[in-house]
C-alpha cells in the first residue's frame, strides 16, 4: 500500500512538473490496444499499420522534410485566415452587441450563416474562385468569423447593467466604459468563440486542402490514399490532434486561467 | 455637498406584458437637506429603487423635476457615488484599481490616484485586499470596496440602494456603525434605500416611508450620535421610533 502511495506521490508530482508528458500517458492504454489489434492480424497490414510502422513513416517523413514544410503550409494558413477572421469578427461582434437594434435585425441572420459550414460552401467557392488559396482562406475566414462574432455578441450583451451604471456614476466616458467595463467583462466569451472558431477553422482547412490542395497536412493524407499508404494517412490524423492540444493547452488554456477564471468569471 | 430635492416626480412605464401603463413613483416631493442622512424605506414594489435610480440618472423620470442644488439631474454624473446592492465591483480589476476607478476617470495620475486609494482602503482596514480580486473577497469585504469606491471620488451625493441587504446580519451591524462613522466624518448628503426598518431608524436623521409610489410619512430621528448598535438595542426613543415606522409600513 505505501509502495503504491509513493508511486502515485511520485506520479502527481512528475505530472505537475510535466503536464505535457502527463496528457500524453493517458493515449498509453490507446496505444496498446491498437498494437494488440494489428497483432491478432484481424485485418491486413496494409489497411491497419501499427504504431511502430507509424512511427517510421512520420520519421521517414520528416527526414525528407515533407512533414514540417506541409505542417508549415498549414499552420500559416489557418493562422491567417484566423487572424483575418478575428479583425472582422470581434468589432463587428461589439457593434451588434451594443446596438440593440443591430443585435435584433442580425441575430438570425447570422445563425442562418453559421449553420452553412464551412464545407457547405466549397462547392460555390470553386466555381468562383477556382482550386487555390482564395477559396481556402475564405473558408477559414467565414468558419472562424461566425463563432467569434456569436460569443462576442454574447459576452457584450451578457455584462451586467450594474457594472456600467457604476462605471457611469463614478464619471467614465461613453468609450471609457467600452474599453474599462464592456470589452473585459465580454473577454471570457471572446475567447471561448476563439477557441470554437480556431477549432472549426482547423477542420475546415483540413477539408479545403483534401480537395483543394497542392501542399498542407490535408492534402498529404489525401495524396497518400492515392499512393495507398495508410500509414501516411495515420500519420497525418495524428499531427492533427497532436497540433490542437498544443494550441489549446499552451495558447488558449493559459490565456483562460489569465483571465476570467482569475476574476472568478468563469470558475475552472 | 449637495441637498437634493425632489418635486411632483413621476415615473410611468408601459408593460408589455400587461398591456397597460403602470406608476411605480407618483407625484413625490422630497427635500434632503445638504449633508443630510435619508433613509427611504417601504414594502418591495413600493418604487423606492426607482426613486433612486431616477436621482442616479440611470432611468428617465416621466415628469416633475429632481433638482442637486438647484441644478436639473440629467443623467449620471460622478457627484452623485451610487453604492450597489450587488456591490457591482469590476471583477477583472484589483480592489486597489476598483476604488481608483473614479480619480482614474477623472484623469488623476497612476502614482495619485494609487495614494487616493490605499487612503481609502485603510480607511475601512481593507489595505491587506488591495491587491486581491473582488472574487477573492467575502461579501462585507467586497461591500465595504463599493462604499470606499463611491467615497473615493469624492461625491456631493451617496446613493445607497439595499448596499447591506446581501451581506450576513452581524456583518450588516459592523457595516452599519462604520457607516454612521463615516458620515459623521465627512458629512455628505445621503440618500438610503432599505426594506429594513431598524436599518433605517438607526442609520438615518429622517426616514421616509413610500407606499405605492406615494409619499406616505416622513419620520424625524432625533436619535445622538454616535450610534451603537450595543446601545440602541435597549434604547426607548429607537423601539419606538422603529414600531412606528414598521406600523406605518405594514400599513402601506
Amino acid at each position: 500500500m505505501t509502495a503504491l502511495q509513493a508511486f502515485w506521490g511520485y506520479y502527481v508530482r512528475w505530472s505537475a512538473k510535466w503536464p505535457g508528458a502527463a496528457a500524453l500517458l493517458s493515449f498509453l492504454p490507446l496505444i496498446l490496444l491498437w498494437a494488440f489489434i494489428v497483432w491478432l492480424e484481424i485485418f491486413p497490414r496494409v489497411f491497419l499499420p501499427g504504431p511502430l510502422e507509424v512511427l517510421g513513416k512520420a520519421w521517414e517523413l520528416l527526414y525528407k522534410g515533407i512533414l514540417l514544410d506541409y505542417l508549415g503550409d498549414s499552420v500559416v494558413r489557418l493562422s491567417v485566415g484566423a487572424a483575418a477572421g478575428m479583425a472582422l469578427a470581434i468589432p463587428l461582434g461589439i457593434l451588434i452587441g451594443l446596438n440593440k437594434r443591430a443585435y435584433e435585425v442580425s441575430w438570425p441572420v447570422l445563425l442562418f450563416f453559421q449553420a452553412i459550414g464551412d464545407i457547405a460552401w466549397l462547392p460555390i467557392l470553386l466555381i468562383w474562385f477556382g482550386f487555390g488559396l482564395t477559396t481556402m482562406t475564405f473558408v477559414i475566414v467565414y468558419t472562424v468569423l461566425f463563432p467569434v462574432v456569436l460569443n462576442t455578441v454574447l459576452g457584450i450583451r451578457s455584462v451586467k447593467p450594474e457594472l456600467v451604471r457604476a462605471a457611469q456614476s463614478l464619471g467614465a466616458s461613453r468609450p471609457r466604459i467600452l474599453f474599462e467595463v464592456i470589452l473585459p467583462g465580454a473577454l471570457p466569451n471572446i475567447i471561448t468563440g476563439l477557441r470554437n472558431g480556431l477549432g472549426y477553422g482547423w477542420r475546415a482547412l483540413i477539408a479545403a486542402e483534401i480537395i483543394v490542395g497542392t501542399s498542407g497536412i490535408g492534402f498529404l493524407m489525401f495524396d497518400a490514399r492515392r499512393a495507398g499508404s495508410v500509414e501516411e494517412i495515420v500519420v497525418g490524423m495524428i499531427v492533427l490532434g497532436l497540433l490542437w492540444y498544443i494550441v489549446d493547452s499552451w495558447i488558449l488554456a493559459p490565456v483562460e486561467r489569465a483571465t476570467g477564471q482569475r476574476w472568478g468569471l468563469v470558475t475552472s | 455637498m449637495k441637498s437634493v430635492v425632489l418635486e411632483q416626480l413621476s415615473k410611468t412605464y408601459f408593460d408589455p406584458y400587461r398591456g397597460s401603463q403602470v406608476t411605480a413613483v407618483r407625484d413625490l416631493s422630497l427635500t434632503i437637506d445638504e449633508g443630510d442622512f435619508v433613509a427611504v424605506v417601504g414594502p418591495s414594489g413600493c418604487g423606492k429603487t426607482t426613486v433612486l435610480n431616477m436621482i442616479a440618472g440611470f432611468v428617465p423620470k416621466t415628469s416633475g423635476r429632481i433638482l442637486l442644488s438647484g441644478t436639473e439631474v440629467k443623467g449620471p454624473g460622478p457627484d452623485r457615488g451610487v453604492v450597489f446592492q450587488s456591490f457591482a465591483l469590476f471583477p477583472w480589476k484589483t480592489v486597489r484599481q476598483n476604488v481608483a476607478f473614479g480619480p482614474k476617470m477623472r484623469g488623476v495620475g497612476k502614482a495619485e490616484r494609487n495614494r487616493i486609494a490605499d487612503e481609502y482602503l485603510a480607511m475601512a482596514g481593507l489595505s491587506h485586499a488591495a491587491d486581491r480580486y473582488p472574487s477573492e473577497l467575502s461579501g462585507g469585504m467586497q461591500q465595504r470596496v463599493g462604499v470606499v469606491r463611491a467615497l473615493a471620488n469624492n461625491p456631493d451625493v451617496l446613493l445607497m440602494d439595499e448596499p447591506f441587504a446581501s451581506v450576513d446580519a452581524q456583518t450588516r451591524m459592523t457595516l452599519q456603525e462604520e457607516l454612521t462613522r463615516i458620515w459623521e466624518e465627512r458629512r455628505p448628503t445621503v440618500v438610503f434605500i432599505t426594506h429594513d426598518v431598524a436599518e433605517a431608524v438607526f442609520l438615518a436623521n429622517k426616514v421616509v416611508v413610500l407606499a405605492q409610489g406615494r409619499l406616505l410619512a416622513e419620520v424625524e430621528v432625533p436619535l445622538e450620535r454616535p450610534r451603537s448598535w450595543d446601545r440602541l438595542v435597549q434604547d426607548e426613543t429607537f423601539k419606538e421610533l422603529s414600531n412606528r415606522v414598521l406600523q406605518l409600513v405594514r400599513s402601506a
